[in-house]
């Protein structure tokens, strides 16, 4: 005899609502297959939309299309734009490319100026040293702040003195930036064989003047070079 | 006086001399940036420590700034929890050690390296970085400040994924053949993200959630509020798809059974679509395969999510978070039994907090998660390329496609940099 159940029938699981789903017009679909030239044909239509430049700026970065710098250029500017245009300039590798960013310097203020300094220290263009340098100088800190890192990427016996330089006038954030630039650069300076030069910026940094993680990591670095046993000695 | 003669007692518990108890002046003291429902869990095991002391919490969210103050009030029986809504005011504090971080993955490459450059020790959720740049960034910055990290792949301090490391590296399995990682099922995560945007909509006022800060470094895009909600998960400029969202627990498994901490595979054969079961064959230099495998929630074998598999030429072990262990016949005699999944992550984060008392690197360090997921990382690559890459891990780059080396990065939004 087949057995009965009382047990109710458990009660189905609600549906979890689903994802909502991106409009056609916010859909990359054919951008991500398109080449160079498709790409920057967006960027040089004028009915393109946001979304359409922000996405070919991405591709034409994966793409290295340097035909395109002057394009990706031209939206450094723009307030939503400037990562996608950063995007795509910062794996391009053309001398262009550089000359494009250090352009921008001179043209554009707060994030999108960090922006673009950030990007050159990225790139790590040591023909932007100067400007660098000026604006780690300069009155607007979060610029200042994003130049010292640059030139410590740059790296160098020029950046390591000049940022050896600015630290004891820094204070607050851009004295904690200088630190781990100077950091950087010291271990630019190693990597490149400059051995003196490195251990004397960690001794600097090893100072009272120097924010203590800083000054720790310092410390550490002339401990870990002077131990190492794959250097010469 | 009289009462200048008689005998001072003071309690054992502010001498930190009761079982358990710590002197106020010996706790570790944390704070917290952007702690929503996986962090929460992390910080339960963190309150149960009665070394430490969890005191303040930033995020952009005001509802879960008040919510994690809450529950750490609580637990405390005070008020003492700081509520912040900018990471460098937390981070500025000088009396806080360490940070737990379990925001969304954008921020946390660039977050726990703004921790190092504070002085802070980091326990950061996985997946730990969003390209490779990132994760030799992560790495580079925890070695030059000396700090401590630990990845939230806390399937490392499991017991069932350590017996089977144990028997690997006791020569039980034999002579190592092939790793096998579970990925990220694709329908749940497909391993390459959507480029899309969501149609826009306007964003609450800033006090309820500041929607440039909510970004962050991730590229401007309208305000939805699925996004938030954790709709993120499978946007690209916030995700790293199926391979790393299980393939940082999994992949990083891989390397520490085997001792690839150091390095990566050098090559990926990505196999399948974005939909639907796929695969992406990897080669050590040393011959050993790693297969990164969609192999379902539960895995073929019924281990669990988040399962490894090891194959020697004597035997095999499989587990994930079932804790039960499947291995061929002859390792079977070997096995004994393991504790609960949920031990993991507190055994996990008491390993954190003892690595702090005696400033020895955790299990789950930077340099070894940086490795993972860097591995992670150029499988995705591979799997968006649709070709077999190379890799050379000395010069951390692809050599047989240019597109590849240049995805090696994201450029990070305004203001912020690694």
């Amino acid at each position: 005899m087949q057995q009965t159940t009382t047990t109710p029938a458990p009660a189905a699981t609600p549906a979890k609502p689903k994802p909502p789903a991106p409009p056609p017009e916010l859909q990359e679909g054919a951008i991500a297959t398109m080449d160079g030239a498709g790409l920057m044909g967006i960027l040089q239509n004028s009915g393109s939309s946001e979304f359409q430049k922000a996405k070919a700026c991405v591709r034409l970065g994966e793409l290295g299309v340097k035909e395109a710098v002057p394009l990706l250029a031209a939206l450094l500017a723009d307030e939503h734009l400037n990562a996608y245009a950063r995007y795509g300039l910062e794996p391009i590798a053309d001398p262009a490319a550089d000359e494009a960013l250090r352009a921008a310097l001179g043209k554009l203020k707060g994030n999108l100026l960090v922006g673009v300094i950030n990007s050159i220290g990225k790139r790590r263009d040591a023909k932007a040293s100067q400007a660098l340098i000026r604006l780690m100088r300069g009155p607007d800190p979060e610029a200042a702040r994003a130049a010292a890192a640059a030139l410590g990427n740059i790296g160098g016996p020029a950046s390591a003195k000049e940022l050896t330089a600015a630290l004891p006038k820094a204070s607050g954030a851009l004295k904690l930036a200088v630190a781990d630039a100077a950091l950087i650069c010291a271990e630019r300076l190693l990597a490149e064989g400059q051995r003196d030069q490195a251990l004397a910026l960690y001794a600097t940094l090893s100072g009272p003047d120097t924010p203590k993680p800083a000054r720790l990591a310092a410390m550490s670095g002339i401990i870990r070079e002077e131990t190492s046993t794959s250097r010469p000695r | 006086m009289q009462s200048a003669l008689a005998p001072m007692i003071v309690p054992s518990v502010v001498l930190g001399q009761r079982a358990g108890h710590v002197a106020p002046s010996d706790r570790i003291l944390f704070g917290g940036i952007g702690i929503g429902g996986r962090g929460a869990h992390v910080l339960s095991k963190l309150l149960k420590l009665p070394e430490t002391k969890f005191i303040a919490i930033c995020d952009v969210r005001n509802e879960r700034r008040e919510t994690i103050k809450s529950t750490v009030d609580q637990n405390y029986g005070d008020r003492d929890c700081r509520m912040y809504d900018d990471q460098f005011e937390l981070l500025a504090r000088q009396d806080i050690d360490a940070v737990l971080i379990a925001t969304g993955d954008r921020w946390h490459t660039p977050l726990s390296i703004i921790a190092a450059q504070h002085g802070k020790d980091v326990y950061c959720e996985k997946p730990c970085s969003m390209s490779i740049e990132e994760s030799w960034a992560l790495a580079d910055a925890f070695r030059r400040y000396n700090r401590l990290y630990q990845a939230g792949c806390q399937r490392r301090s499991g017991a069932n994924f350590a017996l089977c490391k144990e028997l690997l590296n006791a020569g039980a399995l034999g002579k190592l053949q092939t790793l096998y990682a579970n990925v990220g099922p694709s329908v749940n995560w497909p391993p390459i993200p959507s480029r899309d945007w969501l149609a826009g909509e306007d964003p609450p006022p800033k006090q309820v959630l500041d929607w440039d800060r909510w970004l962050g470094p991730a590229h401007w895009r309208p305000y939805h509020p699925s996004y938030v909600r954790g709709g993120w998960r499978n946007y690209y400029d916030f995700h790293g798809g199926g391979i790393l969202e299980w393939g940082s627990h999994t992949v990083d498994l891989c390397h520490w059974a085997a001792g690839y901490d150091h390095t990566q595979p050098v090559e990926y054969e990505p196999v399948g679509g974005n939909t639907g079961p796929y695969a992406v064959n990897c080669k050590y230099a040393d011959g050993v395969k790693l297969v990164m495998r969609d192999n379902g929630w539960e895995g073929a074998l019924h281990t669990g999510s988040c399962s490894f598999r090891i194959e020697g030429d004597l035997g095999w072990v499989e587990t994930g978070d079932r804790t039960t262990i499947a291995c061929s016949d002859n390792i079977r005699p070997l096995l004994r039994p393991t504790e609960p999944a949920s031990l993991a992550l507190e055994n996990h984060v008491k390993e954190f907090v003892r690595c702090i008392r005696t400033r020895q690197q955790p299990s789950a360090s930077a340099a070894a998660a940086a490795n993972s997921h860097v591995a992670c990382h150029a499988a995705f690559i591979a799997f968006q390329r649709g070709k077999t890459l190379t890799w050379d891990p000395a010069r951390s780059e692809f050599t047989n496609d240019d597109v590849a080396n240049r995805m090696r990065a994201r450029s990070l939004r305004e203001p912020w940099r690694i």
